[in-house]
């Protein structure tokens, strides 16, 4: 793209404008100079191009700079901040050693994402499918129940939680009030999978009612008129419809889960060590950023690819309703 | 549509080049007389140590406080000198990492030595940990103070016991799955080579690395739950825990001042550092080697000597803790007899003398890793 301009900019008059200018893209067009009265070559930005600006520049440095410093990072030499003056393999290699027992890390963060995907679409079904089909006028402040946790910040609400099941706390406390006593729930990794479970239903539930929202309800009672039985209406037109917007939960609350770091620390009493906590340590304790940068970079890209591969499967033009 | 014309285009893309060279230089001249960042622990960051100064000086002051010194220093080493103008981390580090890196620069010594006659004895000039190697430069004022080993909860397991047994009882069967370790991984290596018997602060031969292994290990393997101040502080207020390492006045005390002094920072009688069985820490507060240091710097090392700044800093949000300013009887008598009992004024002085001062393990990378290699096999 760049060269096109250069090569059009550095000939004057050679190329005229194009008829139907695009309406999108960075791309910079030449124009006659003529056309506009001007002596040089002008580049033209157009009207979409221009709108974009704002938003390419922002994910240009919001986004790609810092995955850019990250990725010169994980090729630097450990230890140091020698970033684009270095380049090893040294950091991979290291990761990758056999002694290194940092695997468990990544085991642990997506084994956990992976449970957590399968609890949410187990607990936020039912619920999407009231908020879409039964709960009528109520869904509204159904709705705004589970978006209001999230005002509060994440690590309160999980600190809220070890004062629930904590010895002596809520759950315990009350328990032997009537004779009983709580169960040693704090500092598991079922604490840890309850929590994250908690923090990111709301990331499950919201895509999924929008996929169940968009089955169409005369598609549902054509089927039992015919005498389609319930399960046969649920898995031959209800779940094909709606998994776009189950797929998209999934895919969001997956890619969260994988990130979460507070939930293993604050309910799980670091029971397990999640690959973010590693990241972390390599980052402040062990003083080695480069080392952090290639597990971060690892990381991104085994989720890219995860991630990649269910968009692959999902139509997002279906989903958004243009056609 | 808007157009853009190659010449303007140009002209914009020369005088960008030509500036370039010189963007790094731009803030070198703007005036820094009534700006301050600090980069510290928690407790300088606070409004009621902060506010004063902003208003006195009608100055924009930032703090950022960060949880561990290796953090702070390394933000330095990325190239924030530019950014800090103060950085207050623990004793070695100024002397042993910053001031040979030229991170930070030394302070006047006229004016500031004066400010040590009147701190407790342990400080008087020329303060070792204050001073560089050749004892010819004054690198930092010196504050906040306190041993840190680990804490009991004395109803549990008494004082005397604790004294006693030392780092033994994280290696009591008896009392697995009832401790916790604080979240604070340098502390951790120092507290598990103490467990095993070993004098962190040396480099150490492979068999002690595989003793350290091993402790580390079983350390890990035994204890409920491994978290933060606050974790730590309500696990042994709610019974889910006996005791926990990596503690002392810093971590208990707000947790004495809220009405708990059962729970108490034991450091032990003796121990594997020359006889020691304790670890100190001592805060040094230091001027960043910034090309366009603030003024301010200076001034804010003077403001919070004074005695009720100094008694502010002590009991800042957070944590409570002794000042070295406590040697001057103007700051002593501001504390209270409940925040005497808070940072257990009553046996400070001897188990800062029952301990060694925190330092830099020589091969604490390799210590590291080993401990959170434990860490994570624990799972």
């Amino acid at each position: 793209m760049d060269d096109e301009a250069g090569r059009v900019g550095s000939g004057a008059g050679l190329r005229s404008a194009p008829k139907t200018p695009p309406d999108l893209g960075l791309a910079a067009e030449a124009t006659l100079p003529a056309a506009r009265g001007g002596r040089g070559t002008a580049f033209r930005l157009s009207r979409g191009a221009l709108c974009s600006l704002p938003v390419g520049l922002t994910l240009l440095l919001g986004f790609v700079a810092p995955l850019a410093t990250v990725a010169a990072y994980a090729f630097a030499t450990p230890k140091s901040f020698d970033v684009f003056r270095s380049f090893t393999l040294v950091n991979f290699a290291a990761i990758f050693d056999p002694a290194n027992t940092v695997w468990q890390s990544f085991a642990w963060s997506l084994g956990l994402a992976v449970l957590t995907v399968v609890a949410l679409a187990v607990v936020a079904y039912p619920i999407a499918w009231g908020l879409a089909r039964s709960f009528g006028r109520w869904s509204g402040f159904i709705s705004v129940l589970f978006v209001f946790p999230l005002f509060v910040s994440e690590n309160v609400r999980l600190y809220g939680w070890t004062l629930f099941f904590l010895k002596n706390g809520v759950l315990d406390g009350t328990l032997k009030l009537v004779g009983g006593a709580g169960p040693e729930v704090l500092y598991t990794p079922g604490a840890i999978l309850f929590g994250m479970v908690y923090v990111y239903l709301p990331f499950m539930l919201f895509p999924m009612t929008l996929g169940l929202a968009m089955v169409p309800k005369d598609l549902v009672e054509a089927a039992r008129d015919l005498g389609a039985s319930r399960l046969l209406i649920w898995r031959e037109i209800e779940l094909p419809l709606a998994t776009p917007g189950v797929l998209i939960g999934m895919l969001l609350t997956f890619v969260l889960a994988v990130g979460a770091v507070a939930e293993s620390k604050v309910l799980g009493g670091q029971s397990v060590i999640v690959i973010t906590h590693d990241i972390e340590i390599a980052f402040t304790y062990a003083q080695n950023w480069p080392l952090g940068s290639a597990l971060a970079l690892l990381l991104t890209v085994i989720v890219g690819a995860l991630s990649l591969t269910a968009l692959a499967k999902l139509d997002l033009d279906r989903i958004l309703g243009r056609r | 549509m808007t157009t853009v014309t190659k010449r303007h285009a140009l002209k914009l893309l020369g005088g960008a080049a030509l500036a370039a060279p010189f963007a790094g230089a731009l803030p070198a001249f703007a005036a820094r007389e009534s700006e301050l960042n600090i980069l510290c622990w928690e407790g300088y960051n606070s409004a009621q140590v902060l506010d004063p100064f902003r208003s006195a000086k009608s100055a924009t002051v930032k703090a950022e406080s960060l949880t561990n010194d290796p953090t702070m220093i390394n933000r330095l080493r990325a190239g924030e000198t530019k950014v800090w103008d103060l950085i207050n981390v623990n004793n070695p580090w100024a002397r042993k990492a910053m001031y040979p890196e030229g991170l930070i620069k030394p302070l006047p010594k006229a004016e500031f030595e004066p400010f040590f006659d009147k701190m407790l004895p342990q400080f008087k000039a020329p303060y070792r940990w204050a001073m560089s190697d050749d004892g010819k430069d004054l690198l930092g004022m010196a504050q906040r103070f306190g041993p840190y080993s680990f804490v009991v909860n004395t109803d549990k397991v008494s004082r005397k016991t604790a004294e006693e047994q030392g780092w033994e009882l994280f290696n009591d069967p008896s009392l697995k799955g009832k401790y916790g370790i604080l979240e604070s991984d340098d502390w951790n290596v120092f507290n598990i080579f103490m467990i095993a018997g070993i004098n962190p602060f040396k480099v150490h031969d492979a068999a002690e690395m595989a003793t350290f292994g091993e402790t580390a290990k079983k350390v890990f393997g035994g204890a409920k739950l491994v978290g933060d101040i606050a974790a730590m502080n309500q696990a042994l207020v709610s019974g889910e825990i006996d005791l926990h390492m990596t503690g002392g006045t810093y971590s208990v005390s707000p947790a004495r001042a809220d009405g708990h002094p059962e729970l108490r920072a034991v450091t032990p009688l003796k121990g594997p550092i020359d006889g020691k069985g304790g670890i100190s820490w001592i805060e040094i507060t230091s001027t960043v080697n910034n090309p366009n240091l603030s003024p301010l710097a200076a001034e804010f090392l003077k403001y919070v000597q004074d005695p009720k700044v100094a008694h502010t800093v002590a009991f800042a949000e957070g944590t409570f803790n002794p000042v070295a300013q406590m040697g001057n009887k103007a700051c002593f008598d501001l504390f209270t007899k409940e925040e005497l009992d808070a940072i257990q004024w009553d046996s400070l002085e001897e188990e800062m003398s029952r301990s060694a001062e925190y330092d830099i393990v020589p091969d604490y990378d390799k210590a590291l890793e080993i401990m959170t290699s434990a860490k994570r096999t624990k799972g």
